[in-house]
């Protein structure tokens, strides 16, 4: 992860943390399945495979290798894998028949095994599985940059934004607020910015509280109603590809921010492998989509789903909410990412959170 | 409006019948047809349905529609939180699919006292399919000065395949609104 060095204040105090989809689990406690495997006689590897393969289709074990050559006792021992095992019984019940058969008729005396239940993520992984049953390893292809990783230039701009979101959480004195600015990171022009407005209602001596009213939701509001100001008439919605990029937004930064912006759209432009093809007809955008939000607090449940359905791409939160937060909690974690990625194939939202180091 | 029995649920099927009212006004409107009622004492007090085309706020749905409807009179009328929290905690909510997760973290940072819905939502479901935030109490709270999450009874199964072919009708004709990637069966419920 790239530490930040920027001109910004408290440099040095903040750094990007990811928060993975999946929880990290060690290498040698990764999930396994039972398997039938059988000594082999090498000449017959080619048939039994054929035949296997035919009848016994190891579905969802592609990374598993069929065959293990072993070396005992200075001799090369092949073994194959026959078919899955159910996970208590040492019985032979559960094998299909056509196994049965192959097994009577090449005199194969099998045996249950351990496999690695998913695909290695990482090579430390792999290594591990392969200490069971060898696997095959294909490290990700995908560019991680923006996901994983931020450039100097980025890890500045997300620190800025997360700080003009601190300071308008600030701005609401003596309780804790949440802020929520939300961001077209192709042009870095800020969409909606909002406070929880039941803390700004309650501090103007109303009694009540929306209880629905958290930053992150009057964020989405804010961002619609922008839309809906820009673009009064239905018109079709914009390709994906085309970040819309609006010169006279009612909600843009000050001048001296635009003028930021102005430099910084070319890079951001390249670096996320972008066309700007859109030319100078803004296009609609279809919701939130590719857009990032920066919160102060990490969202609760309600407001993790409304960024979903709004189709925020990265969210990215200065502190944890042991109580309420959806993102950081396992559980939930796991869950609402697998969701985030079924909802948008092509954009791969990833939670990101901003610690303080002091 | 009509008033319905709420305690069984052979009961439900006129109260359905409303929220799947709604559900087809959201269809007209060219909006995914999920709609609601909300009731207490038995009498209908608010409806909704989907506006998210409209108002292009994706979290528009019918169920938060409905309850915003509600505190904007309680507020209007000077009922403090308590007595909001009280009135809620008589209501019932009857939605034509099952509330997202959001929304039934909404239901239930309200203290809504029980859900009736049609179709299950395999995809973002939070009464069951995907998460169970009915069931739980305080782990899916929000902050404690706002209010604390608290289970509701839930039912489902109420009417579903007068919910599903109303869903049906809508993305059969391919949803107009959603840009091409997303074009694919149920989203946005």
């Amino acid at each position: 992860m790239p530490s930040t060095n920027g001109n910004i204040e408290n440099e040095g105090y903040w750094k990007i943390v990811h928060i993975p989809d999946k929880l990290p689990i060690p290498p040698h406690l990764q999930p396994t399945v039972n398997v039938y495997a059988s000594i082999i006689n090498p000449k017959h590897a080619n048939t039994l495979i054929r035949k296997l393969n035919k009848i016994s289709l190891l579905e969802d074990l592609h990374h598993v290798k069929r065959i293990c050559k072993r070396c005992v006792e200075g001799n090369v021992q092949l073994l194959m894998i026959l078919c899955l095992a159910s996970h208590d019984s040492g019985q032979l019940e559960d094998m299909p028949s056509e196994i049965a058969e192959l097994i009577e008729s090449y005199q194969l005396s099998t045996f249950i095994t351990k496999v690695s239940k998913y695909p290695a993520t990482s090579k430390e992984d792999w290594e591990e599985q392969c200490k069971l049953w060898p696997t095959s390893y294909h490290p990700p292809t995908y560019n991680i940059d923006g996901i994983t990783g931020f450039s100097e230039e980025n890890s500045q701009s997300i620190l800025e934004f997360m700080k003009s979101a601190v300071d308008l959480a600030k701005s609401v004195d003596g309780q804790i607020v949440n802020a929520a600015v939300i961001v077209n990171p192709t042009s870095n022009q800020v969409v909606a910015r909002s406070c929880d407005q039941w803390a700004e209602q309650q501090s103007q001596a109303s009694c009540f509280r929306h209880p629905f009213h958290h930053a992150a939701m009057v964020a989405i509001e804010n961002s619609a109603a922008r839309d809906r100001y820009l673009f009064p008439a239905s018109e079709p919605v914009g390709d994906n590809c085309c970040q819309a990029d609006f010169v006279d937004s009612p909600l843009t930064v000050s001048p001296s921010k635009r003028q930021k912006i102005n430099t910084n759209v070319e890079d951001s432009g390249i670096q996320n492998g972008e066309t700007s093809a859109c030319g100078s007809t803004p296009a609609r955008p279809y919701l939130c989509t590719g857009y990032d939000i920066y919160l102060v607090w990490e969202p609760c449940i309600m407001c993790a789903m409304a960024l979903v359905h709004q189709r925020i791409k990265r969210i990215f939160y200065a502190f944890p909410n042991p109580n309420a937060g959806a993102l950081g909690k396992v559980m939930l974690s796991l869950q609402l990412l697998e969701l985030i990625k079924t909802k948008c194939k092509f954009n791969r939202r990833d939670a990101l959170q901003i610690i303080s180091h002091l | 409006m009509e008033a319905c029995d709420t305690e069984e649920i052979r009961g439900a099927d006129p109260c359905m019948k409303l929220a799947l009212q709604q559900a087809k006004l959201a269809l007209n409107n060219l909006e995914v047809p999920v709609g609601c009622i909300i009731i207490e004492d038995e009498k209908v007090i608010a409806s909704g349905r989907n506006r998210t085309t409209e108002t292009r706020n994706a979290t528009r749905h019918a169920e938060l529609e409905a309850v915003d409807i509600l505190l904007d009179q309680w507020q209007k009328k000077g009922l403090s939180n308590v007595d909001i929290a009280k009135r809620f905690s008589k209501c019932t909510l009857y939605v034509t699919c099952e509330p997202c997760i959001m929304c039934a973290a909404a239901l239930s940072i309200i203290g809504i006292k029980e859900v009736f819905y049609g179709c299950a939502n395999d995809k973002f479901g939070g009464c069951g399919s995907i998460l169970a935030l009915h069931t739980s109490q305080s782990e899916w709270s929000t902050r404690d000065e706002v209010s604390n999450g608290k289970g509701f009874k839930c039912t489902g199964g109420i009417m579903v395949s007068e919910a599903i072919s109303l869903l049906q009708s809508f993305y059969e004709q391919g949803n107009p609104n959603a840009p091409k990637p997303d074009r694919r069966p149920v989203h946005n419920l």
